[in-house]
């Protein structure tokens, strides 16, 4: 089975963005979520291999989405996505189990090589 | 990476997230902003500063990023949101949104935002005053006119909610233009149908023109519905416009919003922003007092406007009501006499209503209202010309002492409408319904003259008779027991308007009319109806 890629955040632009990186490399976007709540749900019903995760987003929070798919699936990998700035936000998604970070704006080409290393683990 | 790709997105998002910006900065300075909103206004900036670095504007992102500062040190309350933060983030979304417009326009941005980073790096409560009056501010941002302007990139949805909506997708509005279009030429082609199945009588042709015609009212629904826009798309600017006056005229004023979940045509709700900002600048400027006339009259000091949108059956109805000094319409005739719009004859025989259409008249609006704020070239005929142009009409109440409302009544959309058919002499002409306030047959003897005019009783009030076919240049000799009219609106006055016959109401397809004759006064376009017949679509309300 092909690797799937659950890509939340709450900007179009930078779905679409990261969709494109992605699916460049083979990897098969299941589905996006537009918020915290959004992205809890859609963990449940498509159970990705990876979740992008932006932090700061309407409803609820990226920080808040990531400890509540973690309760759902200890073993979820989800990368966090931030921006420079946000160390202290790092740091407590850090604490909250991610499993790595891009940082924003994407480099294409560390965001390729962040999936496949969390992916392959 | 190519970013060329995502660039029209990039447009259109950040323009959402400007025009949620600058909602924002308004509410909170009135102070109804809530927690809720100063973290909305956080992360508008973020991500405007994320999608900005990204595209490699590193200008926009640079001040972005400061207004995300400057509203992350509000967030933590080490700074109070007041009107010096208002006036620079207000500074700063103009500037913002001028940059993308460069992008938009793909020219290389000249735009200094130093002087405002600068500011905003250094904002401290009460110093701002020193910094703009010495007019730097205004060498960095240019007038703020093409603030909210549409743009073929304006999104489908217009609420931040609901863009991010991962089971919509995006459509150029043209694509839009072009469906509405090609569901005109289908509405033509099947009265084209129905009269050819007419003239065969063969029930199959008729059964299948039957079901045609329902499957055309089904697409004929759906298009209009994948065109609807809710009115916040265009209303969310209006807070910004009302305070940029209020502050400049030392107004204070409370300003309300409702319905703007209310959905519109695109293509009406673009064309109703210049009427409304129009109407909203003239409520401001004229019709609130200032604070001393409204203490004098017991008022509270602060005025209020409001703009409302609701549906009514199978249209939009959009209001603005103030609650300033309203008008006399007593003075409103005696200057439209004086300045010899009416004759004296005409003006005694005005209700109250048809006094205060006279604003609409071209030529009515004096001098000495013309100030620095509403005297821009646009008045009042304007505003009725357009909204009559979109297919709507405009009604003006009011009550001296206590406000005035304008009221806009638009048709859910364009392009296809309903038009009562009438005859004269020889020729088909198509009067859009919105303009027919009723019909009458009237016998002969319920006419009567007062002076050369003929009037006739209309709900015990004299209409003066004018036939449309003399209007108009045609043969007028209308014979016949009774007379077909209709009763219509002409320069703020009612009257009734003579035809040789009504054929019937029908839905046309309206396609404007090219040079020369788009610039007819009087005709608001054409249509092709079933038997192929070209008709002209009359703009009652100019046809003097």
């Amino acid at each position: 089975m092909g690797l799937t890629v659950l890509l939340v955040d709450d900007s179009l632009f930078m779905r679409n963005m990261l969709r494109g990186i992605l699916e460049e490399e083979g990897y098969e976007v299941i589905a996006e979520a537009v918020d915290g709540v959004d992205a809890v749900r859609k963990y449940r019903e498509f159970r990705p291999t990876v979740t992008t995760m932006d932090i700061v987003m309407p409803v609820k929070n990226g920080i808040e989405a990531l400890r509540e798919i973690r309760v759902l699936d200890a073993n979820a990998c989800v990368v966090m996505c931030s921006a420079v700035g946000q160390e202290s936000l790092v740091h407590a998604a850090h604490e909250a189990g991610a499993c790595d970070f891009i940082l924003k704006p994407f480099n294409p080409e560390r965001v390729k090589e962040v999936i496949k290393r969390v992916a392959g683990a | 990476m190519d970013m060329s790709p995502y660039r029209d997105l990039f447009i259109s998002e950040s323009r959402e997230h400007l025009r949620a910006v600058s909602e924002l900065i308004v509410k909170m300075e009135q102070e109804t902003g809530s927690r809720a909103d100063v973290d909305a206004l956080f992360r508008a900036a973020h991500s405007l500063k994320g999608m900005a670095a990204s595209m490699g504007y590193g200008e926009i992102a640079e001040l972005s990023h400061r207004i995300e500062d400057i509203m992350d040190r509000v967030r933590k309350e080490e700074l109070v949101f007041d009107g010096g933060i208002a006036d620079l983030l207000l500074e700063g979304a103009d500037l913002l949104e001028m940059m993308i417009t460069d992008v938009a326009n793909e020219l290389q941005s000249v735009r200094d935002i130093g002087d405002l980073v600068q500011r905003l790096a250094t904002y401290r409560p009460g110093a701002e005053g020193v910094a703009a009056a010495d007019g730097r501010d205004n060498a960095a941002v240019a007038p703020t006119a093409r603030h909210g302007q549409p743009s073929s990139a304006t999104p489908l949805h217009g609420e931040p909610d609901r863009y991010g909506d991962a089971s919509t997708v995006r459509v150029r509005t043209e694509v839009l233009d072009h469906l509405i279009n090609i569901t005109g030429e289908l509405i033509t082609n099947k009265h084209r149908l129905m009269t050819v199945g007419r003239e065969l009588a063969s029930p199959l042709l008729d059964e299948a023109t039957v079901e045609l015609s329902r499957l055309l009212r089904d697409l004929h629904t759906e298009v209009l519905l994948v065109r609807l826009v809710p009115f916040s798309t265009i209303a969310d600017r209006f807070p910004r416009v009302v305070r940029d006056l209020a502050k400049k005229i030392g107004k204070e004023i409370v300003f309300e919003v409702d319905g703007k979940g209310i959905e519109l045509d695109r293509g009406i709700l673009e064309g109703l922003s210049d009427p409304l900002v129009h109407i909203l600048r003239n409520a401001v400027d004229h019709g609130l007092e200032s604070a001393g006339e409204r203490r004098a009259c017991g008022k509270p000091l602060q005025g209020r406007i409001r703009l409302i949108a609701r549906r009514e059956k199978d249209q939009v109805v959009v209001v603005v009501e103030d609650d300033g000094r309203g008008m006399d319409p007593a003075r409103l005739v005696a200057t439209a006499i004086e300045k010899r719009l009416v004759s004296p004859e005409a003006g005694r025989l005005m209700s109250a209503r048809e006094a205060f259409m006279l604003t609409c008249i071209p030529g009515f609006s004096t001098a000495r209202e013309v100030t620095d704020v509403s005297g821009r070239g646009v008045g009042m005929d304007a505003v009725r010309s357009t909204v009559q142009a979109l297919g709507g009409n405009l009604t003006i109440e009011s009550e001296l002492g206590k406000g005035s409302s304008f009221i806009l009544r638009l048709p859910l959309t364009i392009a296809i409408i309903n038009v009562l058919l009438v005859r004269l002499a020889r020729i088909t002409v198509a009067i859009p319904v919105t303009s027919v306030q009723r019909t009458v047959e009237l016998r002969r003897d319920l006419i009567s003259s007062r002076g050369k005019q003929k009037v006739f009783d209309f709900d015990g009030e004299p209409l003066p008779l004018l036939s449309l076919n003399r209007v108009l240049g045609l043969p007028h000799s209308h014979a016949g027991e009774l007379l077909s009219l209709f009763v219509s609106e002409l320069k703020g006055r009612r009257v009734g308007l003579v035809v040789d016959g009504f054929i019937g109401q029908q839905e046309i397809f309206v396609k404007p009319l090219g040079r020369p004759l788009a610039s007819m006064k009087g005709l608001g376009g054409g249509a092709v109806l079933g038997n192929g017949e070209v008709v002209f679509i009359l703009d009652v309300a100019n046809i003097l």
